[in-house]
């Protein structure tokens, strides 16, 4: 008992990390994604291209080359690579917004094709600008479609942060492996599945809560 | 006077030309009927009106402040300004379904005329008792039956206070029981001298309600006329045989 005590106590060096990196990724991609999804359904066929070339190249190459990518691979640019090396990990934050914004991307923009076309045409004979029609009829009704897909996503990030032991990072994984291989006992892989058990649960009732209350 | 004034309306969707060469005038007051076969250019007409469509040539004046003038836009901003004139109710009445029915009704005079909230409220409850929906004040579109929602869609475009109400095909997609609530509250609005122009295939409407009866086909408007004279005494052949096959 007091082994595992003395784990969690060591593993909670780490989970900062992990909690941090998820918390700066969802604050950051969710708008971002959101901003995104409107600029993919542009008048502008420049602006939809590079929307949809940015998210083809996010969803279509591993996280995990993307992190070497950014945390590795950026140095080595000619001329400016030597500035846009950064740490390890406002490294893993940067890959993990750039990653997910696109993902999260794609499921606004599934919930913006379910709001039907008549609810524009609705605002627009009532006088609401194209910004209050955004606002306060669009994404509302968009939100509540989103919002499983999202909690999903959501969910799948908090196992994502694992990955960046690769690159160094010390978060929950990384603290864990480094107790099994000193004490050789595999109880640390345990108490860190606990961690990411705990920390998806949480997550898990928090949408629960918040589809409720988006309900209509 | 004259509130809407149209003429020459010109509109082609890629080469199918739907309205040839539409002409008429709403004077305040009328109750206009649009009938004719499907497919004639009534929706289409209607949704010119209040730039839910852009004509390709034609005028287009509502109050004397022209929206379309030979075929040329006014701006964005007048263009808004002169359709806030009017209020729309569509088939499928487009209730905002993440809001109570007092939310869709409070929501556009916040939001775009600037209403104190307790104000819309008040303004809410008298149109709401109005259609007979007072009860529903707090429930979700969801919960309403059709003619219900197509009700509170009518209330939602009084909230504006406009000056004319556009009706297309209000009670198309609703059974003939839900349709006669519906048309009751239209009949009271004619009676309070609202102008209303209406699209519809409720013959019993256009004939009993309506001041003026436009006969619509293939682009053009047919026949302008009263009830009794479209009605009962058809001028043109095309006229006559629509109403001989649909009463």
């Amino acid at each position: 008992m007091a082994y595992i005590w003395m784990l969690i106590k060591s593993l909670m060096a780490g989970a900062k990390y992990t909690l941090g990196l998820f918390a700066i990724t969802a604050v950051i991609s969710l708008p971002l994604g959101l901003m995104l999804s409107f600029l993919r359904g542009s008048k502008s066929r420049v602006v939809r291209g590079l929307v949809s070339g940015y998210v083809w190249l996010m969803r279509g190459t591993p996280l995990m080359l993307q992190l070497c990518f950014f945390y590795y691979g950026l140095a080595f640019i000619p001329y400016i690579g030597p500035y846009l090396a950064m740490g390890r990990f406002p490294a893993a934050c940067l890959t993990f917004i750039l990653n997910y914004a696109a993902y999260f991307c794609e499921i606004f923009r599934g919930g913006l094709i379910a709001v039907d076309r008549g609810q524009y045409e609705a605002a627009r004979v009532l006088g609401l600008s194209r910004w209050q029609t955004t606002w306060r009829i669009v994404v509302p009704q968009m939100l509540r479609v989103s919002l499983p897909p999202i909690s999903n996503e959501c969910i799948t990030l908090v196992k994502d942060t694992a990955l960046v032991v690769s690159i160094g990072v010390t978060d929950l994984l990384f603290f864990a492996k480094a107790a099994v291989n000193r004490d050789v006992n595999a109880t640390a892989f345990v108490v860190a599945a606990a961690f990411y058990l705990l920390m998806t649960f949480g997550l898990t009732r928090l949408f629960g809560w918040l589809e409720k209350k988006l309900s209509y | 006077m004259e509130l809407i004034s149209v003429s020459g309306l010109k509109k082609t969707f890629d080469t199918l030309e739907v309205l040839t060469d539409i002409n008429f005038t709403v004077c305040q007051g009328e109750t206009i009927a649009v009938i004719g076969p499907s497919g004639a250019g009534k929706s289409t007409m209607l949704r010119c009106l209040i730039n839910l469509e852009k004509a390709d040539g034609g005028t287009i004046a509502i109050e004397g402040e022209p929206l379309i003038k030979n075929g040329v836009y006014v701006e964005d901003k007048v263009a808004r300004h002169v359709c806030r004139k009017m209020g729309m109710v569509f088939q499928n009445f487009h209730l905002f379904p993440h809001l109570t029915v007092l939310g869709n009704l409070i929501e556009a005079p916040i939001a775009v005329s600037k209403l104190p909230k307790a104000k819309a409220i008040e303004r809410a409850e008298g149109l709401l008792g109005k259609v007979g929906l007072l009860d529903k004040r707090d429930a979700y579109p969801s919960a309403l039956s059709g003619g219900q929602k197509q009700r509170v869609a009518i209330a939602r475009a009084l909230m504006m206070q406009p000056d004319i109400l556009l009706f297309d095909e209000p009670t198309s997609s609703l059974d003939p029981l839900l349709t006669g609530e519906v048309l009751g509250v239209m009949k009271e609005l004619a009676r309070e001298h609202m102008t209303m122009v209406v699209v519809t295939h409720e013959m019993g409407f256009a004939r009993e309600v309506a001041d003026r009866v436009l006969f619509m086909a293939d682009g053009v408007i047919m026949a302008d006329g009263t009830p009794e004279e479209i009605f009962d005494h058809p001028k043109q052949q095309r006229v006559a045989q629509f109403i001989a096959s649909i009463l």
